[in-house]
């Protein structure tokens, strides 16, 4: 607990005011997702704020991830899922059986637990997305390219090898070049899903660097089991457990005084 | 290391929606086409029944049930004499001793890659061994016609002939003459071809024992030969049945290695060193010149053949699945 | 040392020198049947066999011209028309069909037409190709080898994509790649050289392929390049010349039957190679 206190209290996002409320980009109603007979999320409320980073917590299995990828519809990939309630990106209806899906990801880009980039260049793990949407000049791509590297703090270290294959770069590396990859198609939201897991601490503070940054201009929603990596990233932190939201609030005040017992229990780690 | 602000701001115009619906089209024939062409696949057997049914049709109308025990085959009777007894006779009896020399053999060969082979000689047997899968079954034919069959009918065809010379029963299955053209020698050039089926598949099985069975028995003091008998092999029953199904298909259709060195002859005989036909081979030497009747009945010995391999491949593949369905677990 | 144990151990020393002996004997048939094989092949290997055309009955000249190109040509038009039709009807299911019922049913199918009789093919072309176009023909033979390429192909692509992890699939979903883009240009790169692979072992399968040539594309003496006539091949050539009483004709044989060895060899070794390094990666 007094480790946990002194980080949070350490952290310079958290010394500041709490922001004032920003407006809603994503607001959630009433969701609730089955998986087959298996009730996943259960009457979940809250809205992620325009620009603001917002972090999912929770022990494994309490339906974060889920959350998460019902935001881009990336459940409807496989069968026998099922969601109720409901659940807007600004104006947009994100449940609407209708809606372009793939739209919907192009306005809401996500980053992996893995890093996955795509079996080409670094460069073309780039342009690949931005191709899909416009028909640009080779000079124009050449530099939305380097936009979405450096927007993704990578391009000091890849400007000389961009035609290397994405597969050759470390880890850490590889999985900027994921961010830079989902900015280069100018999403409005951020989904990033676990995105240090599998990553060592060196590279995990620079992406946790680079998500903050990104907060300016974008609204995030990231899911991590590292509690105190949701201290040093997050505006606002929903606690989740057992597919129900338990506490949504700002960031400082769900580590220093939660409401919840279940909260306090899962920070101050008897359980998870 | 800020964000340019301008990754925003300059986003100009351009409708995303646009360049999406220009792929719809596209996405939706992609589905289609890919669809269609995994149907293509039960199209495709049910072309090869249709077509088999149609052709055989007027030789089952003329010859019915009787087809399946006449013995003598005489197309240039008038009208033509057809039965399938012969071949029917002879593609059981050559697979079924193809078998016999395959299997063992087929899994020692397995059991020394997977149990007793140093590691550095682990793959260059395995391809070896992979490689005779891949030989085209005419060059065996071809080499079972000129090499083999001569071989076999001065040495090893003799030599049976004079030990059981006399032995009932034995000595009516290995009578002579000696002979290039015979049931065994047509079975030997399929168990050489064969071989390398049952040996692949068995080694992919046993890689499906769980190490740790295997440890456990070691470290009780099993010999190897004890793990392989009381572990892999009831572990794998199942799969290897598979195999040898699988194995025991190829024999029965197998038409290339058989045709030159079987002698097309329709006659039963009892001994295995006679010549003797299958409906592969029968079919092989004598559908291009064959018209009519004679023809569909050479198309109604094809249609006994694919109903017999396709039991055969189905039991095959379902056990090969059960296991699959064991190792998943 | 206990009996018991003493003999457990005999048993044991017995069971490993035959499965030694198994596989020396496994591996003596290859060497046997490749030696023959260079042998005899090596002896008629010259420029003649590549330039003329295959010799009438009792001529001491001439070579497989005809033959080489005819089973260049029905080879090629066979993996071209069977191996597009594989891979999608693969596609389909590893990326469409996963969870579909058809999708057994035609994996199932599929499985057992990879192992069907191909004699069996020859008769199903020759009753719906060869007999509704009044004759023989090299398109009918290439029929007959695609219709056996189909199974293959299908096989290995399905496989090979099924080894593409699903999470490069929804990071290429996550950009709003549709999901046709997601699979031809992600999940086909990817699988790339599993996917040749499974086209190069199609190949080698059909380069040696004879029963379904017997009775569709048949053969032909004369060098021919129309796709609607007969059209001279090397396994049909060699059937025919291996029983024949001509000794320059069984020279051909061996020379040709070295030729087919050493291309579905080469291929074998070729799709083996690229797979290994697919492994490796």
């Amino acid at each position: 607990m007094t480790d946990l206190s002194v980080s949070v209290s350490s952290s310079a996002h958290l010394a500041s005011h709490p922001l004032p409320e920003a407006p809603a980009k994503v607001t959630v109603r009433n969701l609730n997702f089955y998986y087959g007979e298996h009730h996943a999320l259960k009457n979940v409320n809250l809205t992620l704020g325009t620009n603001r980073v917002t972090a999912f917590i929770g022990p494994s299995g309490c339906g974060k991830s889920t959350l998460l990828r019902i935001f881009n519809r990336m459940y409807d990939l496989y069968p026998g899922q099922r969601v109720t309630g409901q659940l807007m990106l600004d104006q947009t209806n994100i449940l609407d059986p209708k809606l372009d899906l793939n739209l919907l990801r192009a306005r809401v880009g996500m980053v992996f637990q893995k890093p996955t980039p795509f079996p080409m260049t670094i460069y073309e793990n780039i342009a690949f997305g931005i191709r899909l949407y416009e028909k640009i000049s080779k000079s124009e791509m050449d530099d939305r390219v380097e936009k979405a590297l450096r927007g993704g703090a990578l391009w000091n270290e890849v400007k000389d090898k961009l035609n290397a294959s994405g597969l050759s770069l470390s880890g850490g590396q590889q999985q900027r070049l994921c961010i830079a990859r989902t900015v280069a198609v100018r999403p409005e939201v951020i989904l990033f899903d676990e995105p240090c897991s599998a990553l060592d601490p060196i590279s995990t503070a620079k992406v946790e660097e680079l998500i903050q940054e990104l907060a300016e201009n974008y609204t995030i929603a990231i899911v991590t089991h590292n509690m105190q990596q949701a201290a040093r990233v997050s505006d606002k932190t929903a606690f989740m457990y057992l597919g129900e939201l338990i506490e949504f609030d700002d960031t400082s005040k769900i580590f220093t005084s939660p409401t919840d017992r279940r909260t306090q229990d899962y920070i101050t780690g008897r359980f998870g | 290391m800020a964000v340019q602000s301008d990754v925003i701001d300059d986003a100009g115009p351009y409708d995303r929606a646009k360049a999406l619906s220009a792929f719809k089209l596209g996405d939706v024939t992609f589905y289609w086409i890919t669809r269609l062409s995994a149907i293509s696949v039960l199209l495709i057997l049910g072309g090869i029944i249709i077509s088999l049914i149609v052709g055989a049709f007027p030789a089952m109308q003329e010859y019915g049930l009787s087809f399946l025990w006449t013995q003598r085959w005489a197309p240039s009777a008038d009208p033509p004499v057809l039965g399938a007894l012969g071949p029917m006779y002879g593609t059981l009896v050559t697979s079924f001793i193809a078998m016999l020399i395959a299997i063992p053999v087929g899994l020692g060969i397995a059991i020394f890659l997977t149990e007793l082979c140093p590691q550095w000689l682990r793959r260059p047997i395995g391809m070896a061994i992979e490689l005779l899968a891949g030989i085209p079954s005419i060059i065996y034919g071809m080499w079972g016609f000129f090499v083999l069959g001569p071989f076999l009918a001065n040495t090893f065809q003799p030599f049976m002939i004079r030990i059981f010379d006399g032995v009932p029963v034995l000595g009516a299955i290995f009578a002579g003459p000696p002979s290039y053209l015979s049931l065994f020698n047509a079975a030997l050039i399929l168990a050489i071809m064969v071989l390398p089926f049952i040996t692949s598949i068995s080694v992919d099985v046993f890689k499906t024992v769980p190490p740790v069975l295997k440890e456990a028995a070691y470290g009780v003091g099993c010999t190897t030969w004890e793990v392989v008998r009381s572990v892999v092999i009831p572990y794998t029953r199942v799969g290897i049945i598979g195999g040898v199904m699988l194995a025991l298909g190829r024999a029965l259709g197998e038409t290339m290695a058989v045709t030159f060195i079987i002698g097309n002859s329709f006659r039963i005989s009892s001994s295995i060193f006679a010549p003797g036909t299958t409906i592969s081979a029968a079919i092989a030497s004598e559908f291009a010149e064959s018209d009519g009747l004679h023809q569909s009945g050479l198309i109604l010995l094809g249609l006994l053949l694919f109903v017999l391999t396709f039991f055969v491949l189905a039991a095959a593949r379902l056990m090969l699945m059960r296991l699959e369905k064991k190792a998943g677990n | 040392m206990n009996p018991i144990y003493a003999r457990r151990r005999r048993k044991d020393i017995v069971v490993r020198g035959l499965c030694i002996a198994a596989a020396a004997f496994g591996v003596t048939w290859l060497a046997l049947i490749l030696i023959t094989l260079l042998y005899n092949g090596v002896a008629g290997l010259n420029l003649e066999l590549f330039t003329a055309d295959t010799p009438p009955p009792g001529s001491t000249e001439g070579g497989l011209r005809n033959a080489i190109v005819g089973s260049i040509i029905m080879t090629v038009l066979g993996v071209g028309i069977g191996a597009p039709l594989g891979l999608f009807a693969g596609t389909y299911l590893a990326e469409y069909g996963r969870n579909d019922k058809l999708t057994s049913v035609i994996r199932f199918i599929n499985d057992i037409l990879l192992s069907a009789p191909s004699i069996i093919i020859g008769l199903f072309i020759y009753g719906a190709v060869v007999v509704p176009m009044r004759g023989f023909s090299a398109i009918a033979g290439a029929l007959a080898l695609a219709v056996i390429v189909i199974p293959v192909v299908l096989r290995t692509t399905e496989d090979m994509l099924l080894l593409v992890p699903n999470a490069l699939r929804e990071a290429a979903s996550a950009l709003g790649l549709p999901r046709s883009l997601v699979i031809k240009r992600i999940a086909y790169r990817a699988a790339r050289s599993g996917l040749i692979t499974g086209v190069l072992l199609a190949t080698a399968r059909v380069a040696g392929e004879t029963a379904p040539l017997l009775f569709t594309a048949l053969s032909n003496q004369f060098f021919s390049l129309g796709l609607n006539k007969t059209m001279a091949n090397l396994p049909v050539t060699i059937n025919n010349f291996v029983q024949s009483p001509y000794a320059y004709w069984k020279q051909l044989a061996w020379s040709g039957a070295l030729l087919i060895t050493l291309t579905v060899l080469a291929l074998n070794i070729g799709a083996r190679i690229l797979g290994a390094e697919r492994t490796a990666k």
